[in-house]
């Protein structure tokens, strides 16, 4: 195992902090695991290819397409589907998101082939050379993304006042809609953010390996591992334990083979709850 | 969390203690409904057989997840996990000690049970959609190791020699038992003082242990028996099957598939997990045989329409349809019967 293997698991775990990104920011505000989440990820994948293929345009050309769209779809989700569901309950929550992450895969399997696809672009085979390691361009740009992304969100949740109308609907909805925040509306506009999180992450992911119509389920649970090492409602935590989690899976990787990789992580999943499932790195500021 | 659930337990003899009453009395029925069903097996033809035998293991595996996500409200996204264990386990006994097909299921039946056991360690310690998803990882962390298993065939997959597989009559017949002890196990836990705990701990489990109940020792139990249950079901796939690689057994298909029989038919009911096997096995399963994408789509719209607009499910709804139309006539007996005595 040499400097390049651990550096280019630390940037693929940009990578997962971009994934997991939105994951936390919904986590955070709606108590909710949207166990569609891999299926907004994937889908923002399949759409870029879509439009790569239709309009020739370059994934980063499409990029903004894929992102408005699917922040529409978010808010739209929320509005119409999960605002009732987390009315009920967990219960119709989990089983509500799980229905949709089913009808995503059979819409991609429906239709894409159900064989690898990618989406193509010079970045995607550029390297960096830096001292003696070879780095993959397109995971320097993602974890690039990652730390931007999160910096933004981070200072825009603390210190703008949106956010804190953000906080407050999430600490107590109930007490903030007598201050006179419509919470559902805080809510639809946190899941619109969440699905344009989930978007960009998509076409990198989609640039940077291969997708399947059921690549959204490991996602899902890379995501979560992320944002439960990272502390819920923790973006900064997030950015961490999506490094971390890319760490760990490299030397894994390279001491039990690639067969083990996604065993990993699921392995440190399991631990990270069972020793502490408040997460590593403690609650945030949601 | 209560309001999801809570019309399932409303009805005041449910949580009556003399429910108790009924249990021998249904599981009666169900013995007179699985012998007259023993009693058939002469006379169905092959093709009916099959879809017997394929329709009692759903039964079985519904009613498994019924008692784990339904009763205790630990839903569960990883049946794959426990089919996968019985199948896989029934398999190796089977190839590699000789073992017959009566000792294979009460295999498939004990490793996923201790599988069960196992997971708990991590699983209890996890509530809500924590726990959904703490089971969906460990379905798919055992996938991935199975797939890397080269004793079972990694991912190329396992076969049951045919000459050790019963036949189709005697498949049917084992599948009516798994599928009458499933029933069985959730009539006796359903109108139990066990099951009103379990009840109590899914509409609050803060609640349930200030009112004396061992929460986790009550997780644990129905948790290793959901397992259990499970894993017979898987055995039987496996003997269906004959043939199947790592994904056909530790795959997604499962948990959709329970989960969608349990909700359309009402979670949480004894018979629901029946209707709901019975509706989708017949409505899905078998006619869009050949179009796998359309049933999941069909699956999926389910899932996210019933808890949407028809979270009681058939089977509780039919049940409450039917005492609101005797509710008349019963009030009319009740007065009758008033004006008499004066």
């Amino acid at each position: 195992m040499n400097a390049t293997t651990i550096l280019n698991g630390l940037l693929m775990g940009g990578l997962y902090a971009l994934v997991a990104l939105g994951l936390s920011l919904v986590f955070g505000v709606l108590r909710l695991i949207n166990l569609a989440h891999g299926v907004l990820v994937v889908g923002a994948s399949y759409g870029a290819l879509e439009l790569t293929q239709l309009v020739h345009l370059g994934p980063f050309a499409a990029l903004p397409v894929v992102v408005v769209v699917a922040a529409c779809f978010g808010y739209g989700l929320q509005r119409l589907v999960l605002t009732n569901l987390l009315l009920k309950g967990t219960e119709a929550g989990i089983v509500g998101t799980f229905g949709l992450a089913v009808l995503g895969e059979a819409a991609f399997a429906s239709g894409f082939t159900s064989n690898g696809q990618s989406l193509s672009s010079s970045l995607a085979t550029a390297s960096i050379r830096i001292g003696g390691t070879t780095l993959e361009a397109v995971l320097v740009v993602a974890t690039a993304v990652a730390v931007a992304l999160t910096a933004v969100l981070a200072l825009g949740i603390s210190r703008t006042r949106a956010g804190s109308v953000l906080r407050a609907a999430a600490s107590d909805p109930a007490t903030a809609e007598l201050m006179g925040i419509d919470v559902r509306q805080v809510f639809a506009v946190a899941v619109a953010l969440a699905a344009a999180l989930a978007a960009v992450a998509g076409v990198l992911y989609g640039v940077a390996s291969s997708f399947t119509p059921t690549s959204d389920t490991s996602l899902l649970l890379i995501a979560v591992a992320v944002v439960v090492v990272g502390g819920v409602g923790n973006l900064t935590g997030t950015l961490v334990a999506g490094l971390a989690v890319g760490l760990v899976q490299a030397l894994s990787v390279g001491l039990f083979g690639g067969g083990y990789s996604d065993f990993t992580v699921y392995l440190l999943f399991f631990l990270v709850l069972v020793v502490r499932p408040t997460g590593l790195l403690g609650r945030g500021a949601l | 969390m209560a309001t999801a659930t809570a019309h399932v337990v409303t009805g005041a003899a449910e949580l009556d203690p003399l429910a108790r009453r009924r249990v021998p009395v249904a599981v009666g029925a169900l013995a007179v409904v699985a012998v007259v069903g023993l009693g058939a097996e002469r006379l169905l033809s092959p093709a009916l057989l099959n879809v017997g035998v394929t329709l009692f293991a759903y039964v079985a595996l519904a009613e498994a997840w019924n008692i784990l996500g339904g009763l205790s409200g630990q839903m569960s996204l990883g049946v794959g996990a426990f089919v996968g264990t019985g199948a896989y386990s029934m398999a190796l006994a089977m190839n590699h000690l000789g073992w017959s097909w009566l000792p294979g299921l009460l295999v498939a039946s004990a490793a996923a049970g201790v599988l069960s056991a196992v997971l708990a360690v991590p699983l209890l310690r996890l509530h809500g959609d924590y726990f959904a998803v703490g089971t969906l990882a460990a379905g798919l962390a055992l996938e991935a190791w199975v797939n890397n298993w080269g004793f079972a065939g990694g991912s190329s997959g396992i076969s049951i020699a045919v000459g050790a597989v019963p036949t189709l009559g005697t498949l049917y017949s084992i599948g009516l038992v798994v599928a009458f002890l499933a029933v069985a196990v959730t009539v006796v836990l359903r109108w139990s003082i066990f099951g009103l705990r379990l009840l109590a701990l899914r509409e609050s489990e803060l609640g349930a242990e200030l009112l004396g109940v061992d929460v986790v020792r009550y997780r644990l139990l129905v948790l290793v028996l959901s397992g259990m249950l499970t894993g017979l079901a898987g055995g039987l796939f496996a003997l269906t099957q004959i043939n199947f690689v790592p994904s056909d057994m530790f795959g997604m298909t499962w948990t959709i598939e329970a989960l969608v029989m349990v909700i359309i038919g009402g979670m949480g009911s004894v018979l629901g997990p029946v209707v709901g096997a019975l509706a989708i096995y017949y409505g899905i399963s078998t006619e869009l045989a050949t179009y796998p994408t359309l049933s999941l789509f069909l699956e999926g719209g389910l899932l996210l329409a019933i808890v949407r607009f028809f979270p009681e499910g058939l089977w509780p709804f039919a049940v409450r349809r039917l005492r609101a139309l005797a509710a008349p006539a019963r009030a009319a007996r009740r007065l009758s019967g008033v004006a008499a005595r004066r």
